[in-house]
C-alpha cells in the first residue's frame, strides 16, 4: 500500500514536471487537430459559427477540378523530386566520403544552401531561370543553345525547373548520408576487397544494405516534404503559368485564408494527412524488404 | 587541491548567478521600452494599416493631424501599426475577438468580410457625422457598400488610364503617320490603339520583340475589368447572377488573346521575362520596353521615383473603348477604412475616419499618395499642385458615369484566381475566349450558390434574418 502511495506521487512528480509540455501539447497541437477534423466536416469561415454540413466538404472535392489538378501537379512533383533528390545526395554523400584534399571545403559548400532562408533562395532562382536574363539561359546560349526554354513562364518547364531547384538543397540529406556511411564498418570493405569485389559490387552489397535504415529515413522525410511543397512555388511562380506549379498545400491555403472555406481546407489537410500516412506505411511495409538494420 | 577548486567553482557559479541577476535588474531598470508614449487622458484607437515606405509616411501624417488636433480635444489617440498581410491578420484578430479599432483593407475585401459579418456596419455613425453619397464620386461611395450597407470609408482612391510614352511616340512619328495615326495624341479607339501598338513594335534581327506598343498583358492588373472599354460586364447584381458570356465580355477577351496571336506566346512570354515590378527601374514602361501600359493614378510617382528622366516625356489619356459612344471608361479601386466587429472603441474609431474623410486632409493624403480624391468636391489647389500632371484626366474618368467600381461579389477571391488561370490559359492559346468564358460562368455560378445557400443555411440556424 505504502508502495503504491510512492508510485502515485512519483508518477504525479513526473507529470508535474512535464506539464508545461503536456499543456502545449494539448493546448496548441491536440485540441486543434481534434477541432480540424470536426471543422472537416463543416461549412467554416473562421468568422461565423461552423454549420455542421456531414460529408460535404469531402463530396465538393471529389468534384473540385482545380483540387484534383493540384493532386496531379503534387504527385508529379512528388515523383520527379524525391528520387532526384535521394540519388544526388546518396552520390554526392559517398563523393564527400572519399579521403581527399579539402574534404570540409566541398562539405561546407554542398551545405551552405540549406542555410539560405528559402525565400531567398526562390528569389536568388527566380533571377537564375530569368529566361531573357537568367544566368542559366545566357549559359546555354553560350554553349549555341539559340532558343533556350521559359524556366518559369512555359507550362512544360516550370515543374522541371522546381524540381531541379529543389536538387540544390540537399545539403541537410547529404549530412544524413554521409553520417550514415561513416558509420559502415571498415573490416567489410577489407574483407570484400580481399574477394576482389569491384567498386559498384562493393557499393551494391555493402554500402546500400549497411545505410538503408538512413536510405529509409530520408525516404519517410522525402514523402512528407515533397508532398508539403509550399513556400518556393508560392514565391516563385504563384502557381503558374496556368496553375502548371499550383500544389496542393498551395490550394489548402488559399482554400484557408483567401477563400476563407476553413472546413474546405481542413478537409483538404486530412486528406493530405492520410495520403502521407498511407505512404508512409507502404514505405514501412516495404522497407521489412530492404531495410536491415545491424545487430538484427 | 581539491577543496581549492571546490571554492574556485563555487565562486564561478556565484559569479554566474550574480551577474545574471543583475542583467535582469538592468534591463528591467534600462532596457528597451515601447517607442511611444501614449496619453494617459485619451481613448486609444488601434489603426491597422497594410502600407509600407512612402505610403505609410503619407498615412502618418494625416494620424498625426489627427493626434494633434480633433484626438486632442476629443480625447482619443490614434495609434498606427504598418503590417503585412492585413487581411489575414484582421481575419485572424477578428475570430479571436481581438481586432483593431480600425483595419485599413482592400475595397475588394468589404463584399466578403460584410457577408461574413465581420465588419460593423458603418449607416449610423456616417448619418451622425453628417457624411451622405452626395459627398463622394458615385463609384467610390458604391465600393463601401454591401448589400445596401455602408461597411467602410475610402482613405486613398486611384481609376485607370493609358499611360504613353511621348518620346516614343515622338521617335515613331514617320512609323505613325504612315498609317494614318497622329503621334502628338494618343489611341482613343480600342482599333486605333491596336495600329499605334504595331506601328510601335520593334524587333531584332532574329525577330525578337525589343520594344512593344502595347501589350495587355502588362502589367494585366486590369485585365478582369476589360470588358467594360468594350460594353460589357460579367456581373449582374440585380440577379446575382455572372454573365461571362456576355458580348462585350467575350469580345475583350478576343482582344487580349489577339496580341498573343500576333506576336506568339512565347515570345511575349520571353519577352516580358526581363521585367521589374512596377517600383523597379527594369519596369516596362520605364525601361522602355513597352510605349503604351494601362495604369493607376499612383503610376506617375513610381515613373519619377524609378526614372525621374522620364518627367515629361510621359502622358495619360482616358483608355480607349472599342465602343465609338462609349467614353471616359475607367475602373476605380481604392483603400478603406473599416472597424471590425468586435472592436471595442467604435464611435472614437469613426471620428478618426471621419477626419481621414474631410476633404483637406483626403485631398492632402491623396497627394502624398499620387492618387485622386474620391470626394466629389475637389478643390482646385489639389488639381494644379498634384504629384500627377494628368490629375485632371483622372479626376474626370472618376467623376464619369462610365466609372466602374469592382463588382460587389463575396468569393472575389475565387473569382479572380479562376480569371487569373483563364488568361494565363488564353495568352498560352490553350483554350479559346468562349469555351474558356463558358467553363468559367459554370464554376463560378455554382460556387456563388453554394455560397449564398450556406449563408442563408447559417442565418437560418442561428435565427438571423436570411438574405
Amino acid at each position: 500500500m505504502a508502495k503504491l502511495h510512492s508510485e502515485t506521487r512519483a508518477l504525479f512528480r513526473g507529470l508535474a514536471f512535464v506539464s508545461p509540455w503536456l499543456v502545449g501539447f494539448f493546448a496548441f497541437t491536440l485540441v486543434p487537430i481534434a477541432m480540424s477534423l470536426y471543422y472537416s466536416f463543416c461549412d467554416y469561415t473562421l468568422l461565423q459559427p461552423p454549420l455542421f454540413k456531414g460529408l460535404n466538404n469531402y463530396r465538393l472535392l471529389a468534384h473540385d477540378r482545380v483540387f484534383w489538378k493540384v493532386v496531379l501537379n503534387t504527385t508529379i512533383y512528388a515523383l520527379m523530386a524525391l528520387p532526384l533528390g535521394m540519388i544526388v545526395a546518396l552520390g554526392v554523400a559517398m563523393l564527400l566520403n572519399l579521403k581527399i584534399r579539402g574534404l570540409s571545403i566541398y562539405r561546407t559548400i554542398i551545405f551552405l544552401p540549406s542555410l539560405v532562408p528559402t525565400i531567398a533562395s526562390a528569389v536568388l532562382w527566380l533571377w537564375l531561370f530569368n529566361s531573357k536574363l537568367g544566368l542559366i539561359n545566357t549559359a546555354l546560349r553560350v554553349i549555341g543553345v539559340t532558343n533556350p526554354p521559359g524556366w518559369l513562364t512555359d507550362v512544360h518547364w516550370a515543374m522541371p525547373a522546381l524540381v531541379f531547384m529543389s536538387v540544390w538543397g540537399i545539403g541537410n540529406t547529404v549530412i544524413i548520408y554521409l553520417a550514415g556511411l561513416q558509420d559502415v564498418p571498415r573490416e567489410l570493405y577489407e574483407a570484400a576487397n580481399i574477394d576482389g569485389a569491384t567498386t559498384l559490387r562493393k557499393i551494391w552489397h555493402v554500402t546500400l544494405p549497411l545505410i538503408s535504415p538512413v536510405i529509409f529515413f530520408n525516404l519517410i522525410m522525402g514523402i512528407i516534404g515533397t508532398l508539403q511543397v509550399f513556400a518556393v512555388p508560392y514565391v516563385m511562380t504563384q502557381g503558374g503559368p496556368a496553375r502548371s506549379t499550383y500544389f496542393y498545400t498551395m490550394y489548402l491555403y488559399d482554400n484557408a485564408f483567401s477563400y476563407l472555406k476553413m472546413g474546405y481546407a481542413d478537409a483538404m489537410a486530412w486528406i493530405q494527412l492520410l495520403i502521407i500516412l498511407a505512404l508512409t506505411a507502404l514505405a514501412a511495409w516495404s522497407g521489412k524488404r530492404w531495410v536491415h538494420y545491424q545487430g538484427s | 587541491m581539491s577543496s581549492f577548486s571546490t571554492r574556485i567553482l563555487s565562486g564561478i557559479k556565484r559569479l554566474v548567478v550574480v551577474a545574471l541577476i543583475a542583467s535582469g535588474l538592468g534591463l528591467l531598470a534600462f532596457g528597451p521600452r515601447a517607442g511611444e508614449e501614449l496619453p494617459k487622458d485619451c481613448v486609444i484607437v488601434d489603426y491597422w494599416e497594410k502600407w509600407t515606405g512612402d505610403e505609410e509616411a503619407g498615412m502618418h501624417q494625416i494620424v498625426d493631424d489627427f493626434n494633434t488636433t480633433v484626438g486632442r480635444k476629443e480625447h482619443i489617440y490614434v495609434r498606427y501599426l504598418s503590417t503585412s498581410s492585413i487581411e489575414q491578420k484582421t481575419l485572424v484578430a477578428i475570430a479571436a475577438g481581438t481586432p483593431p479599432d480600425v483595419a485599413g483593407l482592400y475595397n475588394q475585401d468589404i463584399p466578403q468580410y460584410g457577408a461574413l459579418d465581420s465588419l460593423q456596419p458603418l449607416d449610423d455613425l456616417a448619418a451622425e457625422h453628417g457624411i451622405t453619397a452626395q459627398m463622394y464620386k458615385k463609384v467610390f461611395w458604391d465600393e463601401c457598400h454591401y448589400d445596401g450597407h455602408l461597411y467602410g470609408l475610402v482613405s486613398s482612391a486611384y481609376d485607370v488610364a493609358l499611360y504613353y510614352n511621348t518620346h516614343i511616340f515622338r521617335q515613331s512619328a514617320s512609323a505613325l503617320e504612315a498609317r494614318g495615326l497622329d503621334p502628338q495624341r494618343a489611341p482613343r479607339t480600342i482599333a486605333e490603339l491596336d495600329q499605334y501598338a504595331q506601328a510601335l513594335d520593334r524587333f531584332d534581327p532574329s525577330g525578337r520583340i525589343t520594344l512593344a506598343g502595347y501589350l495587355p498583358m502588362e502589367p494585366g492588373w486590369y485585365l478582369n475589368y476589360t470588358c467594360i472599354w468594350f460594353g460589357g460586364s460579367w456581373w449582374n447584381n440585380a440577379e446575382h447572377k455572372f454573365t461571362f458570356t456576355d458580348p462585350g465580355v467575350v469580345n475583350s477577351f478576343k482582344w487580349i488573346q489577339s496580341y498573343s496571336d500576333r506576336l506568339g506566346p512565347t515570345a511575349v512570354n520571353d519577352f516580358r521575362s526581363g521585367f521589374g515590378t512596377i517600383d523597379s527601374p527594369q519596369n516596362a514602361f520605364l525601361t522602355p520596353s513597352v510605349a503604351m501600359v494601362q495604369q493607376g493614378t499612383f503610376f506617375a510617382h513610381f515613373i519619377h521615383r524609378q526614372n525621374p528622366s522620364m518627367d515629361g516625356h510621359w502622358a495619360a489619356a482616358p483608355f480607349p473603348s472599342a465602343l465609338p459612344n462609349l467614353r471616359d471608361v475607367t475602373y476605380c479601386n481604392c483603400d478603406v477604412l473599416v472597424i471590425p466587429r468586435g472592436a471595442r472603441h467604435q464611435k472614437e474609431a469613426f471620428e478618426f475616419i471621419a477626419f481621414v474623410n474631410r476633404q483637406d486632409e483626403m485631398e492632402k493624403l491623396a497627394n502624398l499618395h499620387c492618387k485622386i480624391s474620391p470626394l466629389a468636391k475637389v478643390s482646385e489647389g489639389f488639381l494644379a499642385h498634384s504629384n500627377n500632371p494628368y490629375i485632371r484626366v483622372f479626376d474626370r474618368l472618376a467623376a464619369s458615369p462610365n466609372a466602374h467600381p469592382t463588382e460587389p461579389i463575396p468569393i472575389l477571391p475565387e473569382v479572380n484566381d479562376e480569371l487569373n488561370d483563364f488568361e494565363q490559359q488564353l495568352q498560352l492559346q490553350q483554350v479559346s475566349p468562349e469555351e474558356g468564358l463558358r467553363q468559367v460562368q459554370v464554376r463560378l455560378q455554382q460556387k456563388y450558390d453554394q455560397f449564398m445557400e450556406d449563408q442563408r443555411q447559417r442565418r437560418k440556424q442561428h435565427g438571423q434574418t436570411a438574405f
